[in-house]
């Protein structure tokens, strides 16, 4: 059929890593200029807006700040337990959770000036994150319940929890009825980067970035991050190496809760500042993407996150500038996504005529 | 008595698209491909599936043209998890987003337009039976072909060679291997029915179910298709009866509230979830049984020359 | 609006492709979902056509749709600001806060937004009065009502959406003293096609004689309504096309003038902010699609009042009113003011639902 296949390499080739990024954007460019031809838009100036423009204005590398810090957060937060092969996508719901739960603090004392508002919140925030996944957890390791559909299930459920709440109980009583609560007072927001600035990037992504050197430092030395890698194998493996596998579920929806309700926090103490009915454009599951485009890796996932995060704002770019119809960089997203995963085959396997003699391995 | 009516009549074509997305991804993971690109295929094959019926009248020609749609985008998926070695979750991921993107570019020109929709099969005489009669014997054909889709799988899997290698592909592909089976081949031939199955899906959605395309109209249905599968733990059986409560349920919330039992709204909209893990938790304390079906060698690729 | 903007955006941005053009009023115009053939966003876009249409040359508009809520909504205006923009047009609830923002940083900008609440600084909001017509569509179904029993499928419970359901019932009440426990179904979601059929469908095999959908974002009902052979009352805009025998009444909007007033002020160097509750007396609202089955009578009934409301002699929500738990909410002689229709949350006597509290 196809005169090539891929043989792995003994070991991963930094060169090929290098080329990822090249092959991935030129291989993006010619099926993009396919598109935009097609759609009869210039592609020089979409281009420029999707891979270039991103980083030329302070505004724009906010955007890609604030844009970054909860795809990479959540992601490592799931990447704990894709590893052991637990599998929340419920991280949408756990976000839900912790930003609502986190938000009753500033509704409760809006005129509050209580410097310790903000870190009330991340800790509220993030235990109840975690108290959502550890549903999850229960039902799987009490019930067997798989915790896929539990976790799917819960995104559903948190939605119209948050929708009951802002259309009643926390509902701004000044905000004619409409659903949103109050606008945070300003100790329950993360201080911005470049203060009294409009950049909206604040502390939040040091934090993430914090986090993310601790994820790595975890499962790089600890002896947790081994017992996760080996329960994911298979379940005897993990017995065998003395593990409870039901740890191991709890650990990983805890952690990837935790970290999920931490990010519905940066988002409700960051870009938003209230609650309101959306509150995420889907971060839940652009993370699972950014946790597997980085590798299940601590360092991958950040550069992932921000990756994502660049095509994201230059999107907007691209409609703008080239004209594009919103639904052109999402094709655009598609193809970039499809073709770095298939250059990054590279990395950890060559191509291969077949019916080359085998080297001597 | 209405409301029930109402909720049984409904049920079997609500739950039709879930059920012939699940049952094309349960092949797929039977041969050990899990495969989330499910919610970007039904996308764009409802869109394109719209699109020709919209143009021609012809539903047979949008079927064949979403199905083959489909079946393309899930052959982009099987290049890329099986000559690139690409991690499935990640695959699955990228080629629904390119699906998606697809669905609300080529979908543009149709944005929530609205199609007649076909008149449902009424068999003869069994459909004058009341009650009973228009909640079995008054669906449109889609429906009954879906039923008896699943039926065949079932017997397929169980009881057929092709589903004895099916089955021990996603198991062990080297075993396979070594039995003289083409696992690469297997395992293709698995995604594109699955493929396929999200094809007929998606064009059902938007041309029979609600005959109308929007873009974003799959609203995670690819993804509730995808826990069927789980819920199901693999069986037909299972998933079919899964898919069935589930639709029964998504309409029991919309006939209680017309009911006004004094409960807000977003409560009765949560009970099909709630429902869902609920039951799932009691049906789940059998774990010899799940393991008996699931694919061991669930997302692992599978590489023939090591 | 000669000035260039000279936001400390604008200048950040020096390799920006195309700018807007010089010489003409840059307009940006931000319509939140895809555009289909009727509703929300069809009827933005088709104001701004007539903008556009009225003003020829002398305005350049950049028009984005699918721009949703959320924190992504505010790079697309800082874009539109950072290349020019001297006027953004906001489409969605969502966009306030961020277009009140937007506003306060930019000294040269102004913002008109659709379907809020606030006003502020050269941020001005719009809304029409969906209500009026929605009375006079109520008023329609009471008649056609064989059994008295309406139904309403609505998306969220917002005070605007409340508003057109209590307008409604009282229009039908007027005219049908039988009207009664009237059945609501709510989405709660922003839209689905597949979920507006079904709740169509479920009020439809409870006997409903008409379906009034509010907000749903699709035409899914109004379509399932007609294959029923139930009479259909739709928002926004006239929605005959899918339903062509059984659409009663539609209460179409037109936001067109709304828009070239703003653009005139603009123009004139005299916008400061505004708040525009535009009604049927400023043609931002009328009836449209009124069934064949009304008679002369009931059609010129409803005409008439219409023409009430465009004098000002009649108003909906004058008392007395009383909510679905037998109190008062509007007393006797009494019309609600501007605040008191957009911040409404009761629920009229024959509304048979629950709202949270």
């Amino acid at each position: 059929m196809i005169p090539y296949e891929f043989i792995p390499r003994t070991q991963p080739s930094a060169q090929a890593l290098a080329i990822v990024p090249v092959l991935t954007v030129a291989l993006s460019m010619l099926c993009g200029t396919a598109l935009f031809f097609i759609l009869g838009k210039p592609a020089g100036v979409a281009f420029y807006a999707f891979f270039i423009e991103p980083f030329l204005t302070s505004y724009n590398l906010s955007e890609i700040a604030i844009k970054a810090a909860p795809l990479i957060l959540i992601a490592q937060g799931l990447a704990i337990g894709f590893r052991a092969r637990i599998w929340n996508i419920g991280a949408e719901g756990q976000l839900t959770i912790g930003a609502i739960c986190a938000g009753l603090i500033p509704i409760t004392w809006p005129q509050s000036e209580n410097i310790l508002m903000l870190p009330a919140m991340i800790f509220v925030g993030t235990v109840m994150g975690m108290s959502w996944a550890a549903i999850a957890a229960w039902l799987r390791t009490a019930f067997n319940a798989s915790e896929i559909i539990v976790t799917l299930m819960l995104n559903a459920i948190a939605i119209q929890i948050l929708l009951y709440l802002i259309n009643g109980p926390l509902k701004d009583p000044r905000g004619f009825s409409f659903p949103q609560s109050i606008t945070f007072p300003e100790v329950a927001l993360y201080p911005l980067l470049i203060k009294d600035s409009f950049l909206r990037a604040n502390v939040s992504i040091y934090l993430v970035l914090a986090l993310s050197l601790l994820a790595w430092i975890y499962v790089r030395h600890s002896f947790s991050g081994f017992r996760l890698l080996v329960g994911g194998l298979t379940p005897s493996a993990a017995h065998y190496a003395g593990f409870s596998a039901k740890r191991t579920v709890w650990i990983s929806l805890l952690v990837g809760g935790a970290a999920a309700g931490l990010a519905g926090v940066g988002e409700i103490s960051g870009p938003i500042g209230k609650l309101q009915p959306i509150l995420s454009p889907a971060y839940g599951f652009a993370a699972i993407i950014v946790a597997f485009l980085g590798g299940l890796n601590p360092i991958g996932i950040v550069i992932a996150g921000f990756f994502m995060a660049v095509i994201y704002v230059g999107a907007d770019g691209a409609v703008l500038q080239a004209g594009l119809p919103a639904s052109a960089p999402i094709v655009f997203q598609g193809f970039i996504l499809i073709f770095y995963l298939a250059s990054h085959t590279l990395v950890n396997f060559k191509l291969r005529r077949i019916g080359e003699t085998k080297e001597a391995t | 008595m209405d409301t029930i009516i109402f909720i049984l009549t409904g049920t079997f074509a609500t739950a039709t698209p879930l059920l012939l997305a699940a049952l094309g991804e349960l092949v797929a993971e039977k041969s050990g491909i899990i495969n989330l690109s499910i919610e970007g295929m039904m996308a764009l094959s409802a869109a394109m599936g719209f699109a020709i019926v919209y143009t021609t009248g012809s539903h047979l020609l949008a079927f064949a043209v979403a199905a083959g749609l489909a079946m393309l985008l899930s052959a982009v998926f099987a290049t890329l998890v099986m000559f690139f070695s690409a991690n499935q979750v990640a695959s699955g991921l990228a080629v629904g987003i390119l699906g998606l993107g697809l669905s609300a570019l080529l979908g543009r020109d149709y944005e929530s337009l609205t199609l007649q929709a076909p008149s449902a099969l009424s068999v003869p005489i069994l459909s004058d039976i009341p009650i009973l009669g228009s909640i079995l014997f008054q669906q449109d054909i889609v429906v009954y072909m879906t039923i008896t889709a699943g039926f065949g799988l079932m017997w397929i899997i169980q009881h057929s060679r092709v589903g004895l290698i099916l089955r021990i592909v996603g198991e062990n592909p080297h075993i396979a291997h070594n039995l003289g089976f083409n696992v690469l081949q297997v395992r293709f031939l698995a995604i594109l029915f699955g493929g396929f199955m999200a094809g007929i899906a998606g064009a059902y959605a938007s041309t029979i179910l609600t005959p109308i395309w929007s873009q974003g109209m799959i609203l995670g249905r690819g993804w509730i298709a995808l826990a069927l599968v789980v819920f199901g733990t693999w069986r037909v059986l299972r998933v079919m009866i899964g898919a069935y409560l589930f639709g029964a349920l998504l309409l029991a919330d919309l006939a209680v509230q017309t009911l006004n039992l004094g409960i807000p709204s977003q409560i009765m909209t949560s009970m099909p979830y709630a429902m869902t893990i609920v039951v799932l938790a009691i049906i789940s304390r059998d774990t010899l049984r799940i393991r008996l079906n699931a694919p061991v060698s669930l997302g692992q690729n599978y590489r023939p020359n090591h | 609006m000669k000035k260039k903007n000279l936001s400390v955006l604008a200048t950040m941005i020096c390799l920006a492709a195309p700018t807007f053009a010089d010489n003409t009023l840059n307009i940006g115009f931000i319509v939140p979902n895809p555009i289909g053939e009727v509703g929300w966003d069809h009827e933005l876009d088709r104001g701004r056509q007539m903008m556009e249409a009225h003003f020829g040359d002398n305005i350049s508009v950049t028009a984005v749709d699918s721009v949703g809520e959320g924190p992504d909504a505010t790079r697309m205006m800082n874009r539109m600001v950072a290349q020019g923009a001297d006027m953004i047009f906001l489409g969605s609830f969502g966009h306030m806060n961020d277009g009140i923002a937007l506003a306060k940083r930019n000294k040269d900008l102004a913002v008109i937004h659709a379907g809020g609440y606030l006003t502020g600084e050269r941020f001005a909001t719009y809304a029409p009065r969906h209500y009026q017509a929605s009375y006079l569509c109520g008023m329609a179904a009471g008649y056609v009502a064989e059994n008295a029993k309406l139904g309403i499928i609505a998306a969220f419970p917002l005070p605007e959406v409340i508003g057109m359901m209590n307008a409604y019932v009282l229009g039908a009440q007027s005219v049908n003293s039988a009207i009664d426990n009237v059945q609501v179904v709510w989405l709660n979601s922003w839209f689905d096609p597949a979920r507006n059929r079904s709740a169509a469908e479920a009020l439809i095999s409870g006997g409903i004689d008409v379906l009034y959908s509010l907000f749903p974002g699709t035409p899914a009902a109004i379509s399932t309504a007609e294959e029923n052979g139930v009479y259909a009352v739709a928002t926004l805009s006239n929605n005959s096309k899918f339903a062509p025998t059984k659409h009663l009444c539609a209460g179409q909007t037109h936001f067109g003038a709304i828009y070239i007033d703003y653009v005139n002020a603009m123009m004139n160097g005299n916008f400061t902010s505004g708040d525009t509750f535009a009604g049927i007396a400023e043609g931002a609202m009328e009836v449209a699609g009124l069934s064949l089955d009304l008679t002369d009578e009931q059609r010129i009934a409803i005409i008439t009042k219409q023409d009430e409301m465009r004098a000002g002699t009649f108003d909906p929500f004058t008392g007395l009113i009383t909510d679905n738990t037998g109190a008062e909410a509007v007393p006797e002689g009494v019309s609600l003011d501007i605040s008191g229709i957009k911040s409404m949350n009761f629920l009229v006597q024959g509304l048979d639902t629950t709202l949270p509290n």
